[in-house]
């Protein structure tokens, strides 16, 4: 496993794997990791508008309903449906994957509100937050990931991962309720298995983007398995489809907040993968796992959480953000070497060698999309736009008939922070577009 | 010919999906994440 045996057992010819275009897009996903820790974090804002007064499967189906419609019209609009096509007719076997993926996360979010409704968010938060710790232990058993690396490059990231993870722990302390209750090993079991569904859930991600697949189209069937499990969660919860659809009849005046918590999510989401397919699993999920804090900047400086909290419980929020960035920045500073991103090929082509996959796709989706190939080219057809227009006709209606927020909120710091997530999003959106055209 | 080649494209990737590890991980945790959501509820 050490550098010189993988950079001689590499089966690329030398100079294919230029140190300064893995830097680019090494580049590129440490940006998409962080925004994509802005852009989760986000999510809940939306969400806090509401009064709520329905069930929590019922807000995890909406959620996933703004995530659905956002998901088959952000990407038409970036890319065009065509790309979504030719990754499926290249490597087929990752519809099922994508599916499964989008199953977990519909799953593991629904047990995460049970795992709060019984322990609080402060022992909840830190359980499920394991997932980037498994994450790593995929990344590097399954996929190649960290070997090849240096002592530092190892130090870096799961020191990184456990130093965030002590940092999530402080925050979800203090923003915590503490509505401890009876059920308490329920609740626990809820958020441990939360983090065993999320961080198994990066398996499809990674399988999927060493084999060359444009995370815009993986996303696309990410949210069927994602939209079709949560309904059948909602429909068994509701007890059939009356009564279901009754309940959405009556939510119809906070439809619109509730989904466009689920848009502000996708983006992030986008990030997310991008984030996973440039840097890996093992570096990408911690950072973006920042979304913690993104989570209480909204809720501290917009929705003025936490006001008037005794001096220990900024301690805690201090020290848990501190943590928090140390963690983070360390895990970014951890560069993928070129003898870890020659076991990267070893397993994308033990991929190609299983499914079929041509080396042409695994080379265009891996590092070598560079801007103008063929592979990088967009087209949009009537059918992207129709797509664009019914989901954007949607948001239009339900914003239309939404009920006008009766919370109190800071109007400078909802600004502020509106603005910090456009910045980021211009910035990682222009920076992925220059590097890799979206691939 | 057409059918026979896609019969035979489609029975080696269910051969390679059934058969690969990175399967039957995900597809067993969101087997016992189901498990442990009914139990809990």
């Amino acid at each position: 496993m050490d550098s010189l045996s993988a950079e001689t057992s590499s089966p690329i010819p030398d100079g294919s794997l230029e140190s300064k275009r893995l830097r680019k897009l090494e580049i590129a996903g440490i940006l998409a990791g962080f925004s994509a820790g802005a852009w989760l974090g986000a999510a809940e804002a939306p969400t806090k508008l509401v009064n709520l007064g329905i069930s929590p499967v019922m807000v995890s189906l909406l959620m996933v309903g703004g995530v659905f419609l956002a998901r088959w019209s952000v990407p038409a609009l970036v890319r065009g449906t065509t790309q979504m096509w030719t990754d499926v007719r290249q490597a087929p076997h990752l519809i099922l994957w994508g599916v499964l993926a989008g199953c977990l996360w519909a799953v593991a979010n629904t047990l995460t509100i049970l795992a709060i409704r019984n322990i609080g968010l402060s022992i909840a938060f830190p359980l499920w937050n394991l997932n980037s710790l498994l994450g790593i232990l995929w990344g590097w058993l399954l996929f190649h990931e960290l070997r090849g690396s240096g002592r530092i490059q190892w130090l870096s990231v799961v020191g990184g991962a456990a130093v965030m993870f002590c940092g999530a722990t402080l925050l979800a302390m203090a923003s915590s309720a503490q509505t401890g209750s009876a059920t308490a090993t329920r609740g626990i079991l809820a958020a441990l298995a939360a983090g065993a569904l999320w961080g198994t859930m990066y398996i499809p991600y990674r399988k999927a983007y060493l084999t060359g697949m444009n995370p815009l189209s993986f996303v696309a069937f990410f949210t069927i398995g994602e939209l079709g499990m949560m309904l059948v969660l909602a429909l068994l919860e509701a007890g059939g489809a009356v009564a279901l659809w009754r309940q959405l009849a009556q939510a119809k005046d906070v439809l619109f907040w509730l989904m466009l918590g689920g848009f502000v999510w996708v983006i992030g989401d986008i990030f997310q993968q991008y984030a996973a397919k440039y840097l890996g699993i093992s570096r990408g999920i911690p950072l973006s796992n920042t979304n913690q804090l993104w989570g209480l900047l909204w809720g501290l400086f917009v929705f003025g959480e936490l006001h008037g909290m005794a001096a220990g419980h900024y301690a805690r929020v201090i020290g848990g953000s501190l943590l928090m960035a140390i963690g983070a920045g360390a895990i970014a500073l951890a560069s993928v070497t070129r003898a870890e991103h020659a076991h990267w090929r070893v397993a994308a082509e033990r991929e190609a060698l299983r499914y079929g996959i041509a080396e042409e796709f695994l080379n265009s989706g891996l590092t070598e999309s560079k801007p103008g190939s063929a592979v990088g080219i967009s087209s949009r057809s009537w059918l992207d736009w129709v797509l664009v227009a019914i989901a954007s006709g949607i948001f239009v209606y339900l914003a239309a008939v939404a009920r006008t927020p009766q919370i109190r909120f800071d109007w400078p710091a909802l600004i502020l922070l509106s603005l910090a997530l456009l910045a980021s999003l211009l910035a990682t959106a222009l920076v992925l577009f220059r590097t890799t055209r979206f691939q | 010919m057409n059918a026979r080649a896609n019969g035979s494209r489609m029975k080696n990737m269910a051969r390679a999906i059934l058969t690969d590890i990175h399967f039957w991980i995900p597809a067993i945790v969101l087997s016992g994440g189901l498990w442990v959501l009914y139990w809990i509820r």
